[in-house]
């Protein structure tokens, strides 16, 4: 395969935003087969409404993002299922739903509109409980689920999607430091064998540890693009998230350690004062 | 935790043995009391076998239609409800919600007003339906922004509607005349007294009509229970399935509406009710809702036929008074 056939998603020059409201500027990002790219940086940077826009769900103010060659706003609703899937935080169900209900959805975009799934639909709809650990609660009430059980139920839902591409929102928000590590050893192990997958990540160190690239935003804009060393400087992350971050390699794990460091210029030990009530307090004897 | 591990064979058996106790109920007791032997006789024999003719008149002509309305009118509304709860995500929407029931209850006082009640049955329904599917145009009409219509401006559009709709119903009362007032009054507290063959044949095809069509559509509503974003993720166009569900719950409602008058609580707590029994899944709920709700329905009739002796308590009336009690211990479960 040549490396332009490669690419699954091109992105350039992209501005995205809300209403009147502009959050993403000049964005390029070119993604190709079996990568697996964490979208980093602070609150308010844009992450989510990258993902977005990609997946459609935003309109594109400028630039171009094409799947597979084909400009998204030209694909119909069916096909664009069919290619990507995308995973956010489940927000409110209604109470009934099994788990085995919910992740059958996944098999939608492959089916007519009077069709039902057949013994092929359940058969990946099991394989997919079954790779993601949720099996054995297969016919429990999603919402009787811990927040790990149902994180990895919606991903066993966009995987019985079968599309090369996953786009995932924040899929480790909310949970403990093991079912953060599982979910992005999941999705890794996708990434070798071929899928590809994009994901808005805020923990850095596993981002680190998991990704094959990194897209590094800060208000709205690109800070810094690259492999994971490259991009998760102490410089970059200082400059983006306005504070001093240290970054160093961990000599037993080999893994990146990364830590923010107490500002020196900070007055705050003034605003403490008053906050503790050290000083004003005498005004209300 | 819900039941999908319990049988679904054996929950459609213990529906239909209470449907059939049910139905017998109904075409038995009542002010005119029929053994459930000549029942039998009267629907299997041809001659009406050891039956009096008058037994006969009154199953045929009375209780039957009466029992058929009740069950279309009953499974129109759970349907509708359990539409409803999907498209709000919420279980306790009704379909009373988009204005609905009042746009009936308008265009039933416009038909009793101009007088069109006497040409014939089928005029009162036609005005209630035109009454309601010009509010629910109007509900959808004012919650259009860019060409999407969201859950919040529908709901409050639904509220804004119902609330203008009922002023003009009650304007037009205030201007009329003791007769009108009782034709209304009668036609407000829904009920299947009265109700006829004519009755029947208006409401069930397209009642039924609708329900195949929804339960068509039921793996399509799980999908939309997931919210619009995950929906469309999954290649749903979400607007136009939205529309076409609430037009489909809308005339579910208004038929039911049109031919029993306004019926409450059948379309709010069967379905929920169902939920706990079948779980969520609408492949399963929709049949089970429809048939819950005309069960319920022709109980509620049954009940108040017989429980103050010499008179009747309308079904509208009963379904509140069972619904009330089932709705705040939902409502207690959900404040604990």
């Amino acid at each position: 395969m040549t490396e332009s056939t490669n690419i699954v998603l091109y992105i350039h020059a992209l501005s995205a935003g809300y209403g009147t409201l502009t959050v993403l500027r000049n964005i390029d990002l070119t993604v190709r087969r079996g990568d697996m790219i964490g979208i980093i940086g602070p609150n308010g940077a844009g992450k989510s409404t990258l993902l977005k826009t990609i997946r459609g769900f935003l309109p594109i103010r400028q630039g171009v993002v094409e799947l597979c060659g084909t400009p998204i706003g030209k694909l119909r609703a069916g096909t664009f299922a069919q290619q990507a899937a995308y995973l956010k935080q489940h927000d409110g169900l209604l109470p009934g739903y099994t788990v085995r209900d919910v992740v059958a959805t996944g098999r939608y975009p492959h089916l007519h509109w009077w069709q039902q799934e057949g013994e092929n639909d359940r058969r990946i709809v099991d394989a997919c409980m079954q790779y993601t650990g949720v099996m054995q609660v297969a016919d429990r009430d999603m919402l009787t689920l811990s927040g790990g059980q149902q994180q990895r139920v919606l991903l066993a839902k966009i995987l019985a999607q079968q599309t090369p591409l996953l786009f995932l929102d924040e899929p480790t928000a909310g949970l403990d430091v093991f079912y953060q590590e599982e979910i992005l050893r999941l999705c890794r192990v996708l990434c070798t064998r071929g899928k590809t997958v994009i994901l808005v990540v805020h923990e850095l160190a596993l981002a680190a540890r998991f990704c094959t690239k990194l897209i590094l935003l800060g208000a709205g804009m690109t800070a810094a693009i690259g492999k994971p060393a490259e991009v998760l400087t102490e410089e970059n992350l200082s400059a983006v998230y306005g504070m001093p971050i240290a970054v160093q390699q961990n000599s037993t794990t080999g893994h990146l350690d990364i830590y923010s460091t107490p500002s020196s210029a900070s007055g705050r030990d003034a605003l403490l004062d008053v906050i503790i009530g050290k000083t004003g307090g005498a005004d209300h004897d | 935790m819900i039941n999908a591990k319990k049988p679904v064979w054996l929950i459609w058996i213990g529906m239909g043995i209470v449907c059939l106790f049910v139905v017998l109920l109904s075409l038995s007791l009542g002010q005119f009391p029929i053994s459930v032997s000549h029942i039998l006789q009267g629907i299997f024999l041809q001659d009406g076998g050891t039956s009096a003719a008058e037994e006969q008149a009154v199953l045929w002509n009375i209780r039957m239609p009466r029992t058929a309305v009740g069950f279309l009118v009953g499974g129109g509304l759970a349907v509708s409800g359990t539409i409803m709860q999907a498209v709000f995500l919420n279980p306790l929407a009704d379909p009373a919600i988009l204005g609905v029931s009042s746009g009936a209850s308008l265009g039933a006082v416009l038909a009793i007003f101009s007088g069109s009640v006497v040409l014939g049955t089928v005029y009162m329904p036609l005005f209630a339906i035109v009454g309601a599917m010009l509010a629910v145009s109007l509900t959808v009409l004012l919650a259009v922004r860019h060409g999407r219509v969201k859950i919040m401006p529908l709901l409050l559009a639904g509220i804004v509607v119902g609330m203008l709709f009922n002023a003009l119903t009650s304007g037009l009362l205030t201007m009329g005349t003791n007769q009108q007032l009782h034709q209304y009054l009668f036609w407000t507290i829904g009920g299947l007294d009265y109700r006829s063959w004519d009755h029947v044949y208006i409401a069930a095809g397209p009642i039924i009509g609708c329900i195949c069509i929804t339960s068509m559509l039921a793996r399509h509503l799980n999908v939309l229970v997931l919210g619009d974003m995950e929906a469309q993720a999954l290649g749903m166009r979400v607007i136009p399935f939205r529309l076409c569900v609430l037009t489909l719950a809308s005339l579910l409602t208004a038929i039911s509406v049109c031919v029993s008058g306004n019926i409450g609580f059948v379309g709010l707590v069967m379905p929920h009710m169902m939920r706990f029994i079948v779980g969520s899944d609408h492949r399963r709920l929709i049949p089970a809702a429809a048939f819950a709700g005309g069960v319920f329905l022709v109980f509620c009739d049954t009940l108040g036929r017989v429980i103050v002796p010499q008179t009747e308590i309308r079904a509208g009336i009963m379904t509140a008074l069972l619904g009330t009690p089932y709705f705040l211990y939902i409502l207690h479960k959900r404040l604990k």
